[in-house]
């Protein structure tokens, strides 16, 4: 999808839809199978399946307690491999782009630069893991639950001065409030039935899954 | 002691690596711009990446050691006398060596990037690997603290050490010279005789050389006494 906006409005409904019920879960899979690239847009195996490990025990606690494990496990993973579509898609400059044209210059120009800085910061946080991991190596060591601490230091640590460095650069750049851009969107060919798409599951996951059953009845 | 390396190739990014050649006993100086493909050759040199073709063969090497970049991605410790233990170094004689004596339970992060700099190559060199690669040795070192850095690793006489470095000011003596451009590693042979052929050698070497004079090293000082000698 090339428009960031219809993107953004997808993204949006979907995890909606895919948080709120099992039955939007599913739908919004179908979705993401039918309008997504799928496995390409997925981040590195090691990544996604620790996520998904993760989600899944805590699913499998909630179910052990009488809880809705799977339909959380469901739920949370859909709303992962969306996230990751969102995520592989996105452009340097696009989010910036888009809240400037839905808040403006001022407002939409302030949240637009915070959410560019912290996708940024994602991609930093991908190569200092992968730095970390290879000082690790060198040191005989593999990344296991012992070195989850000192690799979290290093990324606070990072990323604290990272942010305070930014911060000073903006203020030696003039920097108070706001900022002008004029953003320009290109909307492919697939972009608005995928769009407009997304909101089927959004209207799923407003009926309780057995209601739907009763109607096909 | 030797690694050779035989027409490897590594897409990585918008470079593409490749080169030939073999690293001999010694040290090394791959120099290059920013940018060239240095960083992700040593970690080729490593084993830490793998090349897409071509092959990478050590011969007698039972140890090798990569002095990242940057130093911070080496610290898994909360104190510097924990971290230099984490190398399998005795903490009391290193920080001297480091001039860090004092400072064992100060946090690492608190030191300035010079000075973990100066930590991690201490640590890197104390550990005498058989293969040692060193990326930028002196980047964020002031002049005082290179020539030391120099002298660290010009007392590294066993084994193969290679530095890749942008650095045109102040050198280590070398025995080979080596040169990265657009991801193509290039052999120029070793010293003196690469000197005339290295295209990003320092001005003050490149000085000498228009002057007709040869120097027998990289060092500014090999260049000055070779000029001294032409005038005599």
């Amino acid at each position: 999808m090339q428009d960031p906006r219809l993107r953004l409005f997808a993204a949006t409904v979907l995890s909606i839809a895919a948080f709120a019920s099992t039955l939007g879960a599913v739908a919004a899979l179908i979705w993401w199978l039918v309008f997504t690239p799928r496995i390409k847009a997925l981040p590195r195996s090691g990544v996604f399946f620790s996520l998904v490990a993760m989600i899944t025990v805590t699913a499998l606690i909630s179910e052990w307690g009488g809880g809705p494990g799977i339909s959380y496990l469901i739920r949370m993973v859909v709303i992962l491999l969306l996230a990751a579509w969102a995520y592989s898609e996105t452009q340097e400059g696009e989010v910036l782009s888009v809240a400037v044209w839905a808040l403006g210059d001022r407002i939409g120009f302030e949240i637009g630069l915070i959410a560019e800085v912290g996708l940024t910061g994602l991609a930093v946080i991908r190569q200092d893991i992968e730095q970390a991991r290879i000082a690790l190596a060198l040191k005989g060591n593999r990344v296991g639950v012992l070195t989850i601490v000192p690799i979290a230091v290093l990324l606070i640590i990072t990323q604290i001065r990272r942010a305070d460095d930014m911060a000073r650069l903006l203020v030696v750049r003039g920097y108070t409030l706001g900022g002008r851009i004029c953003p320009i969107f290109e909307t492919g060919s697939r972009d608005i039935p995928a769009a407009l798409s997304a909101v089927i599951p959004g209207v799923f996951c407003c009926f309780p899954l057995r209601d739907v059953f009763i109607l096909l009845q | 002691m030797r690694v050779d390396i035989e027409d490897i190739t590594l897409s990585r990014g918008r470079i593409t690596l490749r080169g030939s050649g073999t690293f001999g006993e010694g040290i090394h100086l791959v120099s290059g711009p920013v940018g060239s493909g240095k960083s992700t050759f040593g970690l080729l040199l490593a084993e830490i990446i793998h090349p897409t073709g071509g092959s990478v063969q050590r011969h007698g090497i039972s140890s090798t050691l990569l002095m990242l970049q940057f130093p911070e991605y080496h610290i898994t410790c909360p104190t510097i006398a924990e971290e230099v233990i984490s190398w399998g170094l005795d903490p009391d004689d290193l920080l001297v060596e480091a001039d860090l004596a004092g400072r064992a339970d100060d946090d690492p992060f608190h030191l300035s990037r010079g000075e973990l700099k100066r930590l991690i190559l201490a640590c890197t060199v104390a550990r005498n690997p058989d293969l040692l690669m060193l990326d930028e040795p002196f980047s964020s070192l002031d002049c005082a603290a290179k020539q030391r850095a120099c002298r660290v690793i010009e007392g590294r006489r066993e084994g193969i050490t290679i530095i890749f470095s942008h650095e045109r000011a102040i050198l280590p003596q070398v025995d080979a010279i080596w040169e990265m451009e657009g991801g193509t590693l290039k052999a120029l042979g070793s010293v003196p005789r690469a000197i005339p052929r290295w295209r990003h050698a320092p001005p003050y070497l490149t000085y000498a050389l228009e002057l007709g004079a040869r120097p027998e090293n990289i060092r500014l000082q090999d260049a000055r006494e070779a000029v001294c000698r032409i005038r005599g």
